[in-house]
């Protein structure tokens, strides 16, 4: 057997972690294997090992950065208990500058056109982006922070929300800024389920 | 041939190029976009799109640019004229902001292409910005036409009906989402904050 895998740990971390940098500053479409491997300070047949395509490098990049982010989240959500204050946080990491990758994001929006394998994955990131603000919308009504609103249609609309004001910001159009995309996000969330947000943010 | 006239022609070279880059980059993805073929489909030779465009790069940027301005132009004066009642106006525009087949749904595709080189290309972002600041002016006022409430501000409930536009829009067009739906959305998001007719963008 390939004494390779014994280094997993170590090595897929590396290399998409290389994959995101290098995807970030040239675009996939610019992006040879070996810039990767190079990066990561391995070989190319070494991440082809790991990672069959190009396409695959980005996919696992972002999906190990969600990992981390609802890591974090979960984290940063268990230290308060007002589901108000749970939005305000996941407002704030969504329309923030935050963790939020754009040039990952739009490469992956851009090829889920294309590739029904990236459109999957992008499927399944955002249902699950879903879930976490439904999540918090019913522990807010069940605590009677928040009106009757249906949980999952407002989490497409602040999550569509918000990732429109993240190409606006990623645009870097002058009128939208983080705080102002953070603003406005919270200003529909407060009319949608009928509490006060800005107040807590 | 006059040089005047010379300058037309090569005006209009220029600009059959950018229309077929913009039409090849739609049905093709960016990466798969060829001079060959696209001096093909605007019949002129390859030198001449080397001669009107340096690089691959610089026509991709000039095509994405071109979209723009045409979206900019052209599709800000349709909602208008569709009709004098301003709830159905302001739907009318709304429309023309979501990915309906045929052009709307071919400048969709080139402006994910746009957003994601706006990314890494920062010369891109004043040609998007422009689009936008464009597109507020022009819901802004239909928004006030039907009529924006006291102490809301137009300008905002304009940047949160593009971005909730570019948002839902971008799931009907990969596919995930009907778009009469991402209409509905929208519209059911204006009509609590003006007061409108909730049912307008139903069916």
């Amino acid at each position: 057997m390939s004494p390779r895998p014994r280094l997993d740990h170590v090595r897929r971390p590396a290399i998409l972690a290389a994959a995101a940098e290098v995807i970030r500053e040239r675009g996939l479409e610019n992006v040879r294997v070996s810039d990767v491997a190079e990066r990561a300070g391995t070989s190319a047949p070494s991440v082809l090992y790991y990672f069959a395509s190009k396409a695959e490098l980005l996919k696992e990049a972002l999906t190990s950065a969600e990992e981390r982010y609802y890591e974090d989240l979960e984290r940063d959500l268990s230290e308060t208990e007002s589901a108000r204050e749970r939005l305000v946080k996941i407002v704030g990491g969504g329309a923030g500058e935050g963790d939020y990758d754009a040039a990952l994001w739009m490469e992956l929006w851009a090829r889920a056109l294309r590739d029904p394998e990236l459109a999957a994955t992008r499927a399944e990131l955002d249902d699950r982006w879903r879930r976490t603000i439904a999540e918090i919308v019913r522990y807010g009504q069940e605590r009677d922070e928040f009106g009757p609103a249906q949980p999952d249609v407002f989490a497409l609309l602040l999550g569509s929300l918000l990732d429109g004001l993240a190409v606006q910001i990623a645009l870097g159009d002058a009128e939208v800024t983080p705080e102002r995309a953070q603003d406005l996000s919270l200003a529909l969330a407060e009319r949608e389920l009928n509490c006060e947000l800005r107040a807590v943010a | 041939m006059t040089e005047a006239a010379a300058t037309a022609t090569e005006r209009g070279a220029r600009e059959r190029i950018l229309a077929a880059a913009v039409e090849r980059i739609a049905s093709d993805g960016i990466d798969d976009m060829r001079i060959a073929r696209v001096a093909m489909d605007a019949g002129v030779s390859t030198s001449l799109v080397h001669y009107h465009f340096e690089t691959r790069e610089a026509l991709l940027g000039e095509a994405l640019e071109y979209s723009y301005e045409r979206a900019g132009e052209v599709r800000l004066g349709e909602g208008e004229e569709a009709d004098s009642d301003p709830e159905r106006r302001l739907l009318a525009m709304i429309d023309q902001c979501l990915p309906y087949p045929g052009a709307l749904r071919q400048d969709w595709v080139l402006w994910l292409e746009l957003w994601l080189r706006s990314v890494r290309h920062p010369e891109l972002g004043p040609t998007g910005a422009r689009l936008y600041e464009r597109m507020r002016a022009w819901l802004s006022e239909g928004l006030v036409a039907c009529g924006v409430p006291e102490g809301s501000d137009p300008g905002e409930m304009a940047d949160r009906v593009l971005a909730l536009c570019d948002g839902l829009g971008v799931r009907v067009l990969i596919g995930e989402m009907a778009i009469e739906y991402a209409r509905e959305q929208v519209w059911g998001y204006l009509a609590g904050e003006l007061g409108l007719d909730a049912s307008l963008a139903a069916g």
